[in-house]
């Protein structure tokens, strides 16, 4: 198929080397010429802007950091829209408000263009080892059409539902996930101002009830204290903006999600954004009076 | 004064009365020309627009819900900045996020409109009175010049700084308010569910530490299960959101702040929106399993 990708970062590098690997013809373009270039050598095509990027292909899928970016590649200047011919379909991997999702797809509805919002979670090394968890909002038809450019990035896709309730669902996965990596931090924590062996709790709690993802791998971070790899906390931290905002919209209490929210404020006024998101225990020690000045 | 005031709902029409009261020439301009006519009977001058109340005036005042409404009003079509004199002063009294005032402020500067931002406290009862609370944002010279006018409409009127910073007041008010609602509301309900007579337990408290004038007017609302507005749950929800939202940008850990407004979703979910925001205390009872008319 003739695809083409936007939002060559972290996630979307190794995710755009996944289809041309597959065999697709890639068309690429990127704000900065640096982020184009390694795409450029393994054969993908570069252009010059969006609507040249749309032109050339029967799928475009983007993967960048926000609504707005979302909405300028989409319909701003020299945007997707310009370039699609009906018919095409707008594939978003972005983690944006299911607001936004709604609007561009209604939007692209009057020319003709289709629309999946197909958020993702797993991180960079699911996205490298193409087994990324995708779940999809837009019409099944159109899901089907692009499914199988979702094969190559991904082993589970889930159709959640119509265009939006894929970043629904992304929205529910944060606020599962942030909080479970806040539970560990407490649960660190607590461990270790009863002075009791950190790394000897993680193990006995791993083959039990509390088992979870984020406790092998965000626990493990904070065992060792390596808060620099990882997930950048900030991206979380805009998330929990998206999905408190929209709690406040559709009037849901989300108590405990909330309390996660201004901890990862703390964080970000620590200046630790940069650093991953098991520096919620770094928080929680600031508060216990540790740590550095 | 040459005065114009546009938005003339629960608050703003008792505060425009006022000013005309004082004395001032008045111009307003609303949507809804039935909004317009209590105005007119006091001696106002109804307009056909925002632009047009500019070109009357020589500080127009804006009291409505929200920062795109704000923004219609000063800076969209046949807005404020279309009509405006030199050296009108716009005096926005709405609540919104101190960025939104900055950037809004911003944008006027620039077509030569000067900006104060002047958030109020006291709710209708302090609109009628006169006694609202005016915390202000912005240059002290035009806060000066201002001043006659906000001393009829408030008892407390105070210049906090630079633009923004009376909306940051207002957030402080609203933090403080929200989080003493829920707290009340709490302690209300925890009385009750303990089987002690709620009113007693208010009284005593009124005598000592725990006294707030919160405890004493809405909790007196909540025991006497006097749900009407006053100051809808669904607006207090949305200062809440203008607090949480801030100190997302701030990177602020508001905990408290954040529980509460948690407790104000669920209020405008459950469609306790349009009632008062002592209708936390019905919340408070259903979550804990009472009947929707309270009680235990």
């Amino acid at each position: 198929m003739r695809v083409g990708f936007i939002g060559l970062g972290t996630m979307g590098r190794p995710m755009a080397g996944h289809l041309i690997a597959a065999g697709h013809e890639l068309a690429v373009w990127g704000r900065r010429p640096a982020s184009t270039a390694p795409l450029a050598q393994k054969g993908a095509l570069v252009c010059a802007t969006p609507a040249e990027v749309a032109a050339r292909s029967e799928a475009v899928i983007t993967i960048v950091t926000n609504s707005r970016d979302v909405e300028a590649i989409a319909f701003g200047p020299k945007g997707l829209a310009e370039g699609f011919v009906p018919g095409s379909v707008h594939v978003d991997m972005s983690t944006i408000a299911a607001s936004t999702a709604r609007d561009l797809a209604e939007r692209y509805a009057r020319k003709g263009v289709g629309w999946v919002d197909a958020p993702v979670s797993g991180g960079e090394r699911a996205a490298t080892d193409a087994t990324l968890a995708i779940m999809a909002g837009g019409s099944a038809e159109t899901l089907a059409w692009v499914r199988p450019l979702l094969e190559c990035l991904g082993r589970t896709i889930v159709h959640i539902g119509e265009a939006g309730a894929g970043q629904v669902a992304k929205a529910c996965n944060q606020i599962i996930m942030v909080s479970a990596i806040q539970a560990c931090a407490e649960a660190m924590h607590l461990a270790r101002a009863a002075n009791v062996d950190l790394a000897a709790v993680r193990n006995a709690l791993l083959g039990g009830s509390a088992n979870s993802k984020m406790l092998d791998m965000m626990g493990d971070r904070m065992v060792r204290r390596d808060f620099v790899n990882g997930i950048q906390a900030r991206l979380h931290h805009k998330d929990f903006g998206i999905l408190m905002n929209e709690a406040a919209v559709v009037g849901t209490p989300l108590p405990v999600a909330a309390q996660v929210w201004q901890q990862l404020n703390a964080l970000m006024g620590n200046g630790w954004g940069m650093d991953d998101t098991s520096s919620l225990l770094r928080v929680l020690e600031r508060g216990s009076g540790e740590g550095e000045p | 004064m040459k005065v114009g005031f546009i938005g003339l709902g629960l608050m703003g029409r008792p505060m425009a009365l006022n000013l005309l009261k004082a004395g001032h020439e008045l111009s307003v301009w609303s949507r809804r020309n039935e909004s317009m006519t209590p105005l007119v009977q006091a001696g106002a001058t109804a307009c056909s627009s925002a632009a047009e109340v500019a070109g009357r005036s020589e500080v127009v005042i804006s009291m409505v819900a929200d920062a795109p409404d704000v923004e219609q009003v000063a800076l969209g079509p046949n807005g404020v900045a279309d009509g405006a004199q030199a050296g009108l002063i716009l005096v926005d009294m709405s609540t919104i996020a101190p960025a939104a005032a900055q950037s809004i402020a911003g944008r006027m500067a620039e077509r030569g409109v000067t900006m104060l931002d002047a958030p109020v406290s006291g709710g209708e009862v302090g609109a009628i009175e006169g006694t609202l609370t005016i915390m202000v944002g912005g240059d002290e010279v035009d806060f000066r010049k201002v001043k006659p006018l906000f001393e009829a409409m408030g008892k407390t009127v105070s210049l906090i700084g630079t633009t923004g910073a009376g909306q940051v007041a207002k957030a402080c008010n609203q933090i403080l308010t929200g989080v003493g609602v829920a707290a009340v509301a709490e302690a209300l309900n925890f009385a009750q569910k303990s089987g002690v007579d709620a009113a007693r337990v208010r009284d005593a408290l009124l005598g000592g530490f725990a006294y707030s004038r919160i405890l004493e007017n809405h909790g007196k609302r909540m025991l006497e299960r006097n749900f009407r507005p006053g100051f809808k749950a669904w607006m207090h929800q949305k200062d809440m959101r203008i607090v949480l939202e801030e100190a997302h940008r701030l990177g602020l850990a508001l905990p408290s702040s954040a529980a509460t407004a948690q407790m104000f979703n669920a209020m405008v979910g459950s469609g306790l929106g349009e009632e008062d925001s002592v209708a936390m205390l019905k919340l408070l009872e259903r979550m804990s399993g009472a009947d929707a008319e309270g009680g235990s």
